[in-house]
């Protein structure tokens, strides 16, 4: 049976609100501990940013032994982040020849470039929000659009079904919204497109990203056609994808009227400030991210507590000695919190972070989307505020539709008015 | 006595996530330590492409090249 990636509607059989990701129960930073994945694998889980920072760089940890013949179960319904020919699932010089292709475009240098356009795309976006009227629905007028205007742009994808892509997008990060049939067919669909693309880039090269990493793969050589194609999809993903549910989250979190900074005090007030400031100082909204990013997760994290390496040696990490085979999770949710790294209590949505949050991983495949994500969370939430300093949510936070049954869990749609 | 003025590399060891691109690229001037961050492998360098690319790949740019003399930026630069 399918379901829809939405929440069941009121009233449906097991229908209960969920909360906000902000308020999920994160685990405590402890020493490392076994726990079993719903597949019934072993699983270290490591909560310190120490460890996770550690195991995430260790390069007897890696992704590709996670996919060996010898592997154990880690996944009930594999998506594409299964994919063995994926970036995400390479380690060590394979990965890297990989990664070398796309790198140069997404240094902070290469991303900063892209802000004066980055800049006016966001100034449209929220204009036309603003001009159409309260109460408007942000996630269709503004969170969805931004990123794949920006990675369309990049990648040179304009004039194409964004409809398509973003059902493929749903499809390849699905847990439990589609049947395995259903991801399945859509991945190959999406990897036919991805091919076409690629092959398509390779006759008649442009400036965008897709040719760039098509000549670098042909140059260097090594990388075979279906790592190329994977590559090229997996960009069109993370640009639809992770952006956009950062930025809901980030909004339901900001918007959400029951928030308490400051427990014992009048909350609404700080809650409007906050936003006010976002709004009114760039460097504020800078660090307001920063501090979103570290806080607010991307989803409930129902398929592991982590991100997964697999050992290849005995790894010593926080005092444990975690065996070759076996599996580990690097939980940078719960390392983002550590209180030995960063201040427990309530949240300074101002305060520089000091040490780089866990948000966007660590070691070799730490996000390429990186700087990009953070400069359209950044301009997006300025420019919002500073169009709409009285910006409210028009829906109660547990009334929130949510897309569910995918790997990150953001707001269908987010009612808000001013 | 063509020698090029001798360079400094510098790593941000608070900036740098342990990519490891850096020691793949330029090892005989970075390594990573045993922290898994990254680490000049010598006190002077005479410089490299490698280590330029290094330097210009770094995915936080915790890397900077300079003359040992004037301080001068060498790379990342483009």
């Amino acid at each position: 049976m399918t379901t829809d990636a939405t929440t069941p509607a009121p009233g449906a059989p097991g229908a209960q609100p969920l909360v906000p990701l902000h308020c999920l129960l994160r685990a405590e930073a402890g020493p490392p501990r076994l726990a079993a994945l719903p597949t019934g694998t072993p699983v270290w889980v490591l909560t310190r940013h120490a460890d996770v920072r550690q195991a995430l760089a260790h390069p007897d940890l890696g992704r590709a032994p996670l996919y060996a013949p010898d592997a154990p179960p880690i996944t009930l319904t594999p998506n594409i982040l299964d994919d063995p020919s994926s970036i995400l699932n390479s380690d060590g010089p394979e990965h890297q020849a990989i990664r070398r292709t796309v790198q140069r475009a997404f240094t902070p240098r290469a991303i900063e470039r892209w802000r004066p356009w980055v800049d006016g795309v966001v100034r449209e976006l929220v204009g036309d929000l603003v001009a159409s009227g309260s109460p408007v629905e942000v996630v269709e007028a503004l969170t969805k659009p931004l990123p794949v205007r920006v990675i369309s742009r990049l990648m040179e994808l304009e004039g194409l079904d964004t409809e398509r892509l973003g059902r493929w997008s749903d499809h390849a990060l699905s847990t439990t919204a589609y049947s395995a049939e259903e991801i399945g067919a859509a991945i190959r669909e999406f990897g036919a497109f991805g091919h076409q693309l690629v092959q398509e880039r390779r006759k008649n090269p442009g400036e965008d990203l897709v040719s760039s990493l098509v000549q670098a793969a042909d140059q260097t050589g090594g990388m075979t056609e279906a790592q190329i194609t994977s590559l090229t999809i997996g960009l069109v993903i993370a640009g639809h994808e992770t952006t956009m549910t950062s930025f809901g989250n980030a909004l339901v979190y900001l918007l959400d009227p029951d928030r308490t900074d400051r427990p014992g005090q009048a909350e609404h007030p700080d809650r409007a400030v906050a936003w006010r400031r976002i709004g009114a100082d760039p460097a504020a909204a800078a660090a307001a991210t920063e501090q979103l990013l570290r806080t607010v997760p991307l989803g409930d994290r129902t398929t592991a507590p982590g991100s997964l390496r697999r050992a290849t040696a005995d790894v010593e990490i926080g005092g444990v000695t975690i065996p070759a085979g076996a599996v580990v999770a690097a939980d940078a949710v719960a390392a983002n919190a550590d209180p030995e790294v960063y201040p427990p209590g309530p949240l300074d949505l101002f305060a520089p972070l000091g040490t780089p949050s866990l948000t966007f991983g660590a070691g070799p495949h730490h996000c390429l989307g990186a700087w990009l994500a953070r400069m359209e969370l950044e301009l997006g939430l300025h420019h919002l505020a500073r169009a709409l300093p009285d910006l409210r949510l028009a829906t109660p936070v547990d009334r929130i539709e949510w897309r569910t049954g995918l790997v990150t869990r953001s707001p269908l749609r987010l009612e808000v008015s001013w | 006595m063509s020698d090029a003025p001798p360079l400094v590399v510098t790593v941000d060891r608070a900036r740098c996530i342990g990519s490891g691109l850096c020691a793949r690229t330029a090892p005989a001037d970075l390594s990573l330590a045993p922290d898994g961050r990254a680490t000049p492998a010598r006190p002077t360098t005479e410089g490299s492409a490698e280590l330029t690319e290094a330097a210009e790949m770094c995915p936080v740019e915790a890397i900077t090249v300079r003359d040992a003399a004037t301080g001068e930026l060498v790379a990342p630069v483009w």
